[in-house]
């Protein structure tokens, strides 16, 4: 494409080249060391301090934090809803097993922390990932309208019906009641071996009251992904709120799914029979806070635990809609639901790569194919084209002008085409949010060295293959370059690839790997096709003349 | 919202090409063609044939010469001015006119 830029001159496309790949590397490697690293270690940072801070309150019991009921809800009364204090580290008062996790209930009748407990779901030290900060809004908190009874309530323990629950094998119903001055308010719970909940909140005297899925799960929340929250309504969109990035409270109606997700996290509250109405609060940092309304009672199904597909579908197939993979979804979720299809009969998600690269290079067979045919029978005349340059030196325009009409006579185009290119590039970003955002590409091996395809090879194996595999593809390839400086940042390119997919994550650098692998042996064989197809010519035209000669 | 297009294809002709360059199938190239195409078209008809051109810019397709197409407009504007030849309008029917880019080699 660059061959009609006959306005510039060479010294300033190769500075221009150098620049550009100069500037996006810097770009990449400076965003990934300044910017998301150091983001990394503060979040760090202030996890570790509101570690203290926990402890600091856990024993003096008293804290300040906010526990407005949101504000919009009810319109006679315009004040707000008083701050009430409440110790943070409230005490444990049941606790429920479930096949999948634990739920510990606190003082106020809150979930105040699950604990996976499947062997899969361990942190770097070895220990079973738990879901929540404990600073933050805890799942089942319950606020009401009225400011002196949500006073109240954040004074007031709760009466558990049972210390502890096992529900590892039939489900098991929790009932928590908390007797206030107005209202009673009766949270019945039923937990199920896999690790889901529904729940029944009753609050006597026709109170208005709000009940929340928590905040996000806090076990990975970085730039790479979208965290925050994510409400499916019943017309079948998606609004989905980002951390620290609200300027005003949202109210939606029509809600079936309330969720609060990180990377790989969620938990929420959902009903499709009945939908909901939410108000979405601004924390202190701007992140939302769900809140769904309720008077009287409200009947939700809930779940807290990994975005895995089986697992949702498992509770209701449209809650699939929760696994969100950014601005790709449209084409990742297509990509994810294939993979998972060939992971069900391969078992490993490398291989499951390395089958759909090669069914996407199946697909694009014919164009590929053709491509080549008329790439070798253009090599034939290389001497015309040769004749060509030399004619247009000078200009580049006419130079390509020319070859267009030689290309025309000859019934042969090299070019492989723009839309092949550009075809590549949303199947490469489909892959690479599948491997960010799909939890159960999260440590999946592929072979030997390859321990997690979702993060950077350690010992940059695969990028240097891929580097390999791309230069042999422009060796075996006819050049088609008319331009020597074309032709020597054409042969830089693999040196720069490599360079980038340093970093990315290994699954992608494998897609590309066997991506050219594939294209260097496709093109070998059309190669040595057309090499024997002349050989054959060739001797016939010997024995001809032999024969010719004997005449 | 021509404009902004134009800008992002100035953007891709400048910096995104050398992991494209010398696969176009057509001549003028699909981002030529697309660049004037929203220089001459309003924005949705400019969208439709630039899809269409990068649809058939792959090997089933033969490739070749094809130049974009735009409205012949004579509004008997009188330029007193010095003008610079950007490109030429060649009509081909009663309302279309190609367009052709200006050689710059002629202005020697």
């Amino acid at each position: 494409m660059a061959l009609n830029d006959n306005t510039l001159n060479k010294e300033q496309t190769q500075k221009r080249i150098l620049l550009a790949t100069a500037i996006s590397l810097a770009f990449f490697i400076a965003y990934d060391f300044l910017y998301l690293q150091p983001k990394q270690a503060l979040v760090d940072e202030a996890n570790a301090k509101n570690k203290i801070v926990m402890q600091q309150t856990q024993s003096t019991n008293t804290a300040t934090n906010n526990n407005q009921a949101p504000m919009v809800a009810t319109t006679t009364s315009q004040n707000q809803a008083p701050v009430s204090t409440n110790a943070i580290g409230s005490k444990v008062v049941s606790t429920i097993k479930t096949g999948k996790n634990i739920y510990t209930i606190d003082s106020f009748g809150r979930i105040s922390q699950v604990t996976l407990t499947i062997p899969k779901y361990i942190d770097e030290k070895g220990n079973h990932i738990k879901l929540f900060n404990p600073n933050q809004l805890k799942p089942l908190e319950v606020r009401f309208a009225d400011p002196a009874t949500n006073k109240e309530a954040f004074e007031k323990n709760v009466v558990v019906s049972q210390n502890s629950l096992d529900a590892t094998n039939s489900k098991q119903q929790l009932v928590i009641t908390q007797k206030l001055s107005k209202t009673t308010l009766t949270k019945v719970i039923t937990f199920y071996p896999n690790g889901h909940y529904d729940i029944k909140a009753t609050a006597t005297n026709n109170v208005d009251f709000f009940i929340t899925p928590g905040f996000r799960p806090d076990v990975l929340a970085d730039m790479y992904a979208d965290h925050g929250a994510l409400l499916a309504l019943n017309d079948g969109t998606l609004n989905i709120i980002e951390d620290e990035d609200m300027d005003k409270p949202v109210e939606l109606v029509g809600v079936n799914v309330a969720s609060a997700f990180d990377r790989y996290y969620t938990t929420l509250l959902y009903n499709y029979d009945k939908s909901m109405a939410v108000s979405v609060m601004m924390d202190s940092s701007s992140s939302p806070q769900i809140f769904i309304h309720a008077k009287n009672s409200i009947d939700l199904h809930g779940y807290a635990g990994p975005k895995e597909y089986k697992e949702l579908v498992a509770l209701d197939k449209r809650l699939s809609a929760v696994i969100e993979y950014g601005w790709f979804t449209f084409i990742a979720k297509p990509m994810f639901t294939m993979m998972q299809f060939i992971h069900d009969y391969v078992g490993n998600w490398g291989w499951t790569i390395v089958i759909v690269t090669i069914l996407v290079k199946l697909i694009l067979f014919p164009l590929s194919h053709k491509g080549m045919v008329s790439m070798n029978k253009l090599k034939e005349l290389a001497p015309k084209v040769k004749a060509i340059q030399e004619k247009y030196k000078d200009d580049k325009q006419k130079a390509s002008m020319h070859m267009m009409e030689l290309y025309k006579k000859e019934g042969a185009n090299p070019m492989g085409g723009c839309l092949p290119v550009l075809l590549q590039i949303p199947i490469f970003f489909a892959i690479y949010r599948v491997l960010l955002n799909a939890i159960e590409l999260k440590g999946a091996e592929w072979i030997l060295w390859i321990d997690d395809l979702s993060l950077m090879d350690p010992y940059y194996v695969l990028p240097l293959l891929m580097g390999v595999t791309m230069f042999l593809q422009q060796k075996i390839t006819p050049n088609t370059m008319t331009d020597p400086l074309q032709a020597k940042m054409f042969q830089f390119l693999p040196v720069v690839f490599t360079f980038f997919f340093l970093w990315f994550p290994a699954g992608l650098t494998l897609y590309w790997f066997i991506n050219n692998l594939v294209t260097v042996s496709q093109q070998y064989y059309v190669n040595t096709l057309f090499a024997k197809a002349k050989e054959e010519r060739h001797e016939k035209h010997l024995e001809e003349k032999k024969h010719n000669k004997k005449k | 919202m021509n404009n902004i297009v134009l800008i992002f294809i100035k953007f891709y002709q400048k910096y995104l090409t050398i992991f494209s360059f010398g696969s176009c199938r057509y001549y003028p190239t699909c981002s030529s063609y697309t660049k004037m195409q929203f220089e001459h078209n309003s924005f949705l008809k400019a969208l439709l044939y630039s899809c269409l051109r990068i649809l058939r810019c792959n090997p089933l397709f033969d490739g070749g010469f094809d130049y974009p197409k735009t409205r012949c407009r004579s509004k008997n504007k009188l330029h007193f001015k010095k003008i610079q030849v950007k490109y030429w309008k060649i009509p081909v029917d009663n309302n279309n006119c190609l367009i052709v880019k200006h050689n710059k080699k002629w202005d020697k």
